[in-house]
């Protein structure tokens, strides 16, 4: 609210005061003739004071005026209406010395007392009025402040779990997925459908997530187990899939989509030159400190698989790796090595630290309810 | 016959729906909703059965739509489907007792699942009226299911499905013929929500439900070990076979 606003809707009112004794002193004749001038000039100095009080008040006392509780009520602003009532009566007493009418040579004092002995419920009331009015009007700003606030911090929100969606969900698997979608339509209707359910909610776990760094293994695991079972009927049973994870690691936290590359590379590069018999093993134990995470997988073996047809070599275990190296530091490590008959084994090390997830921040369950 | 209302704003939501509805003989579509006030007005008039629900609609949300119809048509209430892409309301629905949460885009065997469960429900309503949904089945407080996440789909998983439930540590394994779900969750809040005349606490780290138990047989070592109906065996440790005996001698 502008205080030009507000100080001259005061005066108006003060103005509106003076016509309204003016047409009472006409209709109920006032034993002497009273000057419209002279009452609307009192009037609206009257009120036109009380509006610039008012205004400088709520400029001086905004967080008193928005926040005070009873104590700062009674002690505050009960003591102030009292002064401000008085101080306003004094200036208007100087201002307008011929008043009262028909009581000329009035000292000043009296005329005071005269004035506040009339008016000062009145002017309380004033007081009070225009208290509560900024009161609520300091609500509602506040109000309007944290609405917009709340849907910056939305939208900010969104553009982060997109920029999320993109950084962690291999847009290769993706439009792969899409593609194995779209050619699933034409021969098994039912299998494309599977197959987009899933792709629906690995999407879902990945929006849910936002830009989370760390999430907890059992989180990192329940995203591979739906890729697996994606990649699962891709492959028709051609690969045996096996999981061993110890039930004292699900909460340690691992970085977002850590193991996603690394089965996805173990697919590309080895299972997927294998007509039967293929193996993944994928392995979470403890080594002291540390947490070990293991991903077999049976193939060509590395010579054969590097200088393979591939495309991408070594994309995805060097993003791994930086950012393995950017959480940990030196304390951490990621081996590829070759065991016996072409199998390949991914190994990667990193300490061992445990969230403080309550069951209610866990975005993967809702539990017994 | 059963008779089922759809609503949904998307055309070919619907289609989906009356798609996969041919093949459930025993459901006959009697109406299509595009908007809440069409549905409402539908379900008044038609009162199906069965009502498959999308949450968001463009003139109020399938909540809303409930809590009209619960005003209006009071008994004749239909069995709530909700078939939407939003995961964030299935507790809400779970609350107001629907029978299934469909997320979508979803298969036709999560479909059959959901109208079996329907059928199923609608069958039990029509032999016992008294069995309204929103109060407990004969006054048991036990959960008949739990609903949760899991694999980015939301479960409304009733218990009797549930063959047993294992401890790992902060977690617990829920695991049903086909399948296992890891839920953040403990074995003594899980155990108070279940009946216990149907699941048996038989160890510090299991449970089991006694519908698939299919003997209990005495280990090596002079300890017992219950056996599923799989072939699975669950070990069961001296603390909690007085339990078993005691059910057992019933």
């Amino acid at each position: 609210m502008h205080p030009l606003v507000f100080i001259g809707s005061a005066t108006v009112l003060g103005f509106l005061f003076g016509v309204q004794e003016w047409v009472h002193s006409l209709s109920w004749n006032y034993h002497m003739h009273i000057d419209l001038g002279l009452l609307l000039r009192a009037w609206g100095a009257q009120y036109f004071l009380w509006g610039t009080i008012c205004w400088l008040l709520w400029m001086l006392l905004r967080p008193q005026i928005n926040d005070g509780g009873l104590r700062t009520i009674l002690l505050l602003f009960a003591p102030l209406s009292i002064a401000v009532c008085f101080v306003e009566e004094v200036i208007w007493v100087l201002l307008f010395p011929h008043l009262p009418m028909g009581h000329p040579n009035m000292h000043f004092w009296t005329r005071l007392a005269f004035q506040l002995d009339a008016e000062f419920v009145d002017s309380m009331v004033i007081f009070w009025s225009a208290f509560f009015l900024f009161r609520g009007l300091g609500y509602y700003q506040r109000y309007r402040e944290k609405e917009r606030t709340a849907s910056q911090l939305e939208s900010q929100l969104v553009q982060a779990q997109m920029r999320a969606l993109r950084m962690q969900l291999n847009p290769h698997f993706l439009f792969n997925t899409m593609n194995g979608i779209s050619s699933l339509m034409r021969t098994d209707i039912a299998a494309a459908d599977l197959m987009l359910e899933q792709l629906s909610g690995l999407l879902r776990i990945t929006l849910h997530r936002g830009d989370a760094q760390f999430i907890p293994l059992s989180d990192e695991m329940e995203f591979i187990e739906m890729y697996l079972a994606m990649q699962g009927r891709r492959y028709c049973g051609r690969v045996e899939q096996k999981m061993r994870i110890d039930p004292r690691l699900h909460d340690a936290l691992v970085p977002t989509m850590i193991l996603q590359p690394i089965v996805e590379n173990a697919y590309r590069h080895g299972l997927s030159h294998i007509n039967s018999g293929g193996l993944l093993s994928i392995e979470a134990s403890r080594q002291d400190s540390h947490l070990r995470l293991c991903v077999t997988n049976s193939g060509r073996g590395l010579a054969l698989a590097s200088n393979g047809d591939n495309s991408g070599t070594g994309v995805g275990l060097a993003n791994v790796r930086n950012r393995l190296r950017m959480h940990y530091g030196a304390d951490q490590s990621l081996f590829l090595s070759e065991i016996e008959d072409r199998r390949v084994q991914v190994v990667m090390t990193l300490p061992l630290l445990f969230g403080s997830h309550s069951p209610e921040t866990n975005t993967t369950r809702y539990g017994v309810t | 016959m059963i008779q089922a209302v759809l609503a949904d704003d998307e055309v070919l939501a619907r289609q989906k729906l009356r798609h996969l509805l041919r093949e459930i003989p025993e459901i006959q579509v009697v109406g299509e909703g595009a908007t809440a006030a069409e549905t409402i007005d539908l379900v008044r008039t038609a009162k199906p059965d069965l009502l498959f629900l999308d949450i968001r609609m463009p003139d109020m949300d399938g909540f809303d739509v409930i809590g009209r119809l619960s005003e209006t048509v009071g008994d004749s209430m239909p069995s709530v489907i909700f078939t939407t892409a939003y995961d964030r309301y299935a507790l809400r629905a779970f609350e107001i007792h629907a029978v299934d949460y469909l997320l979508k885009p979803f298969t036709l065997e999560r479909f059959r699942a959901a109208t079996q469960r329907a059928l199923q429900h609608i069958k039990n309503l029509r032999q016992n009226p008294q069995a309204q949904t929103g109060k407990a089945k004969n006054g048991s407080p036990y959960t008949t299911r739990i609903v949760f996440k899991s694999k980015g789909r939301i479960l409304f998983l009733p218990v009797s499905e549930i063959c047993w439930i294992g401890a790992e540590e902060n977690y617990v394994r829920i695991c049903t013929q086909s399948e296992s779900h890891l839920l953040r969750e403990t074995m003594s809040r899980i155990e108070e929500k279940l009946d216990p005349s149907t699941f048996l606490r038989v160890h510090r780290s299991s449970i089991v439900n006694l519908q698939y138990v299919k003997e209990v047989r005495p280990e090596n070592d002079g300890d017992y070990g219950v056996v599923l109906r799989n072939g699975q065996r669950i070990p069961m440790s001296r603390t909690y076979r007085s339990r078993i005996k005691h059910w057992m001698g019933r």
